[in-house]
């Protein structure tokens, strides 16, 4: 008994708010995460802006040194970043206009009275269920020239000649959107139905009355009302898609033809990893960083999606 | 190290902890290009395997990192005469490896069904293909020849090579433009090949005997075992027009130290190299995998001496050329396949793709070497 009141007392001590304050026992329970936040975002990001300005290579892999902003000019002297940087652009805003257009029809849809909706559901979210590997392999596969479900099907059905899909430089970045398309629209589907069911019924009632179409309820209480929940999601998939380097690598097998169907993040790892430019490779993914930086504040800040949302 | 050769790996290894119950080991499976690149992020932090395994090529650029040991002073010279001196990669006067198996070089494999026997030249292997062909209307030849690596018998069988005796490219050769020609002729002239074939549609076609023949390694013999294909092992066909046999790329698998790994931990991890190096060993994978060992004392084992597929594997290897070691090689390939593949998509002629691989080679060598 003694013993049990002794421990009591000391727990008691312990959280004593006149020898602790609210304030530092919060800061306290925080400092797990904040270590490993520490670990595996802030010490890693600030080392490669040390790397960035480093001259870290094959011949220079331990005995590295500063050597100022000479990577970020090499960056923005060589004419292959303009180039990889125009088609990573449009990978990011042709796969985003799918995976919004598809993913809000869809939703629409789905948010209606329709026959064997949870089955549906459940087969339209399967592409985000599969792991991205498996996706682009059997995509590549697909779009084989000879034995490509792809091609035996526009063969036969549309009888067009069979196309040359991981051949050429065009057709192979196309076959990567297209990868990317059918694996990204579920994620907008599934935001687009959280947020069509919380818009209330009242509102299309009202526009009923009011004699709207469709097209009409559509502009005035669907979209504007979807916009706070849509916009988050569009920055969020921008981010992704501007960074995904597994569909690109692994549909094109690492940039062929060519090295034609190169994105940023996917060049940044080959000049990493492939041409061991260690310190080049650090200053382009830190140039990667400030974009998607500065376009997430830009958009966020014209849209008002966080104004719209609280 | 394909699935099943882990597994008997993996077996290797029990063997061992059973043996030594103070030692735990693990192992870790990755793929050559992501070994080579996890083996870099791990050795910037000073961590990383204490053992690497693979392909002697990956040898050059840890050797220029400075992140595996020199093995010199850790094996003996008696030790290491034991072995063939093909399983031995030097860099700059230093040993780096030691490898368990050598070749991992490309050869002809055909399925011993659908051809009882093997083209021994270009003309035959064309005209046989185009008979393959019109009675199947399938290819009578596949393989990965999207990749430089497996373009190289070609590149030799005109007579070019990727680099000088000082490491410098020589992709703008007469040599280059005759075998990307030749390369277009196979699948657009004589149409032997399919119009576009990587390795996975090369492997199923040949494992499923849509295919006669198939241009792979010895890593693939255990695959086509398991798939129960009765296959033969054959020279790449012989290049009248030049009388110069295909060359392939020959390269030893083996064994290299991380620079990292703390001193006293050395003297086991050179007990367990040597265990993996050992004559047993070795024949466990030699009788499941048909690999060539690298001790010198095995080569008149039976299973060595009566092994049809090891047979043919050798005969190809003694045309081939080892593998340049340094890490230039890396910017070759990377400078070779853009306009390799550019040939084969017709967006670039053969005189325009060796230009273009010869300046871009050059130039990612001066920017890996900065």
């Amino acid at each position: 008994m003694k013993n049990d009141s002794a421990e009591k007392m000391s727990s008691r001590a312990f959280f004593d708010t006149e020898r602790i304050s609210p304030n530092t026992f919060a800061y306290i329970l925080m400092v797990p995460a904040a270590l490993v936040m520490f670990g595996v975002v802030i010490y890693p990001f600030f080392y490669n802006v040390l790397l960035s300005f480093s001259n870290m290579s094959l011949r220079h892999f331990k005995d590295w040194h500063i050597i100022g902003f000479r990577q970020y000019g090499e960056v923005f002297s060589e004419k292959i970043f303009y180039s990889v940087f125009f088609k990573t652009l449009v990978w990011t805003f042709v796969n985003i206009f799918f995976h919004v257009t598809i993913g809000v029809a869809l939703a629409i849809i789905l948010n209606r009275k329709l026959f064997g909706k949870g089955a549906i559901r459940t087969l339209l979210i399967l592409p985000w269920a599969i792991p991205q590997v498996i996706v682009a392999l059997t995509w590549r596969s697909m779009f084989n020239y000879e034995y490509g479900a792809i091609n035996l099907f526009i063969a036969q059905y549309f009888h067009m000649t069979p196309i040359q899909w991981l051949g050429k430089p065009l057709e192979a970045f196309s076959a990567c959107i297209i990868t990317n398309i059918w694996l990204g629209f579920p994620f907008m589907m599934t935001i687009a139905l959280g947020g069509l069911q919380s818009i209330p019924r009242e509102l299309y009632e009202a526009a009923d009355i009011d004699g709207a179409t469709g097209w009409q309820k559509f502009w005035t209480v669907t979209a504007p009302l979807l916009r706070p929940v849509m916009i988050p999601a569009i920055t969020l998939g921008i981010i992704w898609t501007f960074n995904n380097v597994n569909i690109i690598w692994l549909v094109s097998n690492g940039g062929e033809p060519s090295d034609q169907t190169h994105i940023l993040v996917s060049y940044v790892y080959k000049a990493a990893f492939n041409l061991y430019r260690y310190g080049y490779a650090a200053a382009l993914s830190m140039v990667i960083f400030a974009i998607l930086l500065i376009f997430s504040l830009f958009f966020l800040n014209r849209t008002r999606a966080s104004e719209a949302a609280y | 190290m394909h699935p099943d050769e882990q597994e008997e790996f993996n077996k290797i290894l029990q063997e061992y902890m059973a043996q030594n119950p103070d030692i735990k080991i693990t192992a870790l499976y990755k793929e050559t290009e992501t070994l080579r690149s996890g083996f870099q992020i791990a050795a910037i932090g000073g961590a990383g395997p204490d053992i690497v395994w693979g392909p002697s090529d990956q040898v050059g650029p840890f050797e220029a990192m400075g992140i595996i040991l020199p093995l010199d002073t850790l094996f003996d010279k008696k030790y290491l005469s034991k072995f063939d001196p093909k399983a031995l990669v030097y860099g700059h006067g230093h040993l780096y490896s030691i490898a368990d198996k050598i070749g991992n070089h490309l050869m002809l494999i055909y399925n011993k069904s659908l051809l009882p026997d093997p083209p021994r030249t270009m003309d035959e292997l064309i005209a046989d293909g185009e008979k393959f062909d019109e009675a199947t209307k399938g290819h009578a030849l596949v393989w990965n020849y999207t990749e430089p690596y497996f373009f190289i018998p070609f590149l030799t069988g005109f007579n070019g090579w990727v680099m000088d005796s000082l490491g410098n490219p020589t992709l703008d050769t007469q040599a280059m433009i005759s075998a990307l020609e030749f390369m277009k002729d196979l699948r657009d002239k004589y149409e032997i090949i399919p119009k576009s074939c990587d390795y996975e549609t090369a492997d199923a076609l040949f494992k499923e005997g849509k295919a006669e023949m198939i241009i792979n390694g010895p890593w693939s013999f255990g695959s086509y075992k398991r798939a129960g294909l009765d296959f033969g092992v054959a020279r790449i066909p012989f290049m009248k027009e030049t009388g110069l046999w295909p060359a392939p790329m020959v390269s030893p698998m083996g064994y290299s130290i991380n620079a990292s790994i703390p001193s006293w931990k050395i003297p086991e991890v050179v007990k367990f190299v040597r265990f993996l190096l050992s004559p047993q060993v070795q024949l466990e994978f030699t009788t499941h995998f048909e690999t060539i060992p690298t001790l010198t004392e095995l080569y008149n084992d039976t299973s060595v001496q009566n092994n049809e597929v090891i047979k043919g594997s050798e005969d190809e290897m003694e045309v081939g050329r080892p593998m340049p070691i340094i890490p230039e090689l890396r910017a070759i390939w990377d400078a070779m396949r853009p306009s390799y593949q550019a040939v084969l998509g017709g967006t670039e002629t053969p005189e325009q793709a060796a230009k273009e691989m010869q300046r871009s080679a050059v130039q990612k060598i001066k920017e890996m070497n900065e």
